[in-house]
């Protein structure tokens, strides 16, 4: 099993388009200010189950920064260092563990609980918002954490298919053989 | 640690730019072209399927409309001759050009391309730039009222930041003069905070003995000519002593929504320093 890189960068690219352009048409009125997930997160913990901590860090410190650049308000760096942090944690927990749908869902609505923990204590720390933590968690967090994990169960399948190269075991010691076809 | 220790030195430096970098510009750009590709169509298609289900509301909405163009047919009769005295009084009293030019506003109208999904700074993006025209720091508007100002701007687009972003303490910090509509020289006040818990602004520094009641419109003032006069910003729903006692605060209902915007637009303010080198 081997994470194909290429495509995993296109669709983080593409899902973060439709996060920005599309989503926000989706979600209604009262709860656009509350329900904000986060695709190139999906597909950061998606890397780390599959791919490892190391290539999670750099794949979330890009999309993280990525997300920082596009929409520069108040600061850089919050989503580069959530994603990076949350992406190489997600592969430190999930290291040896089969990545299985119930692991992933798991692992999303956990990581994106402490993604959006680490960027709401960011701005706090800046003082760019003053809002409670409780506040945060009850109006923010906890809606977009079940939105997420909603979505990454919606998207785990059409990832594994898309993202994943598979190895047949019978031809796992043959590679040589795989090249030559391939 | 040591990625830590550079995070926050990235966070420190980027915090009270307003310049963006060749870089930054080209990103913004390239996806800003995307961006505009999908969000136009989505919101036609969403706001076509949300007026088909309120066809009945649409028809109400209609009647009020038109007894609103009945009453502005009026009151366009009656602007036209206030506008013509006025001018002859500007040049009776040998107004300068530079004054004269004070509120003669252009607006520039812009689609959204996008918006940003970071629960605290939910700025969104519109598909004019520098080449428009447009500079940091101008106020974006829609039909109903004041929404953001513009925070960056690239060569193709930029990036607003909506007045749900107001916060005193914060270091970016920006307040709004504002005034009464129907009491503009009795009455004055700054926004300069939301509050996410309740939805609503406050505008603070109001005199004690200003006239200012529950209902009244709040507009914006103009003083300062940075900012333009006249744009609607909410409704006074509460007015209180403020947190020193020595002045009112009051709590205003925004005017605009902040979501599910199509089309805003970006006021220009006369630029002052070409006024006065074009006049003679």
């Amino acid at each position: 099993m081997k994470l194909r890189i290429h495509r995993t960068v296109a669709a983080a690219l593409v899902l973060l388009l439709i996060e920005t352009a599309v989503l926000p048409w989706l979600v209604p009125a009262a709860w656009s200010d509350r329900i904000l997930p986060h695709f190139p997160f999906l597909v950061t913990l998606f890397v780390a189950l599959t791919a490892g901590r190391h290539i999670a860090f750099f794949f979330g410190l890009g999309f993280g920064l990525l997300q920082d650049v596009l929409f520069y308000g108040h600061l850089i760096g919050a989503y580069a260092f959530g994603m990076a942090l949350t992406g190489y944690l997600a592969g430190l927990a999930a290291y040896r563990l089969r990545p299985v749908p119930g692991l992933y869902v798991s692992m999303t609505a956990l990581g994106g609980f402490v993604l959006d923990m680490i960027v709401y204590a960011i701005y706090r720390l800046f003082q760019v918002t003053t809002v409670s933590p409780f506040f945060a968690i009850e109006w923010q967090v906890l809606p977009t954490t079940v939105v997420q994990a909603a979505l990454a169960a919606m998207l785990y399948f059409p990832f594994r298919r898309l993202l994943i190269r598979t190895v047949p075991a019978s031809a796992s010691q043959g590679s040589d053989e795989r090249s030559a076809s391939g | 640690m040591i990625g830590l220790v550079l995070f926050i030195a990235l966070i420190g430096f980027t915090m009270g730019r307003t310049r963006l970098t060749w870089a930054e510009k080209f990103l913004h750009d390239t996806f800003g072209a995307v961006q505009s590709v999908l969000y136009q169509p989505v919101g036609a298609v969403a706001q076509f399927v949300r007026d088909m289900g309120r066809l009945s509301e649409v028809y109400r909405e209609n009647e009020v409309l038109r007894q609103t163009v009945a009453r502005y047919a009026q009151d366009q009769m009656r602007y036209n001759f206030i506008e013509l005295e006025n001018e002859r009084l500007k040049r009776a009293l040998e107004f300068t050009e530079r004054q004269k030019q004070l509120y003669r506003y252009r607006y520039l109208i812009a689609q959204v391309i996008g918006y940003s999904s970071d629960p605290y700074n939910r700025s969104f993006r519109i598909d004019l730039g520098a080449r428009d025209g447009v500079r940091e720091k101008m106020a974006v508007q829609t039909v109903d009222g004041l929404v953001g100002i513009v925070s960056r701007v690239s060569e193709f687009t930029s990036t607003v930041m909506p007045l749900t972003e107001l916060d005193p303490n914060s270091p970016t910090a920006i307040a709004v003069s504002a005034t009464a509509l129907g009491k503009e020289s009795k009455t004055f006040g700054v926004v300069d905070a939301y509050d996410r818990e309740t939805g609503l602004f406050r505008m603070s520094r109001i005199d004690p003995d200003d006239p200012l009641e529950e209902g009244d419109i709040i507009i914006t003032s103009g003083l300062g000519a940075l900012f333009p006069r006249g744009i609607v910003i909410g409704t006074v729903v509460k007015k209180q002593v403020g947190d020193f006692g020595l002045t009112l605060t009051a709590d205003i209902r925004p005017a605009s929504a902040f979501d599910h915007l199509t089309e805003v637009f970006v006021v220009v303010v006369p630029d002052m320093d070409l006024a006065e080198t074009e006049a003679p």
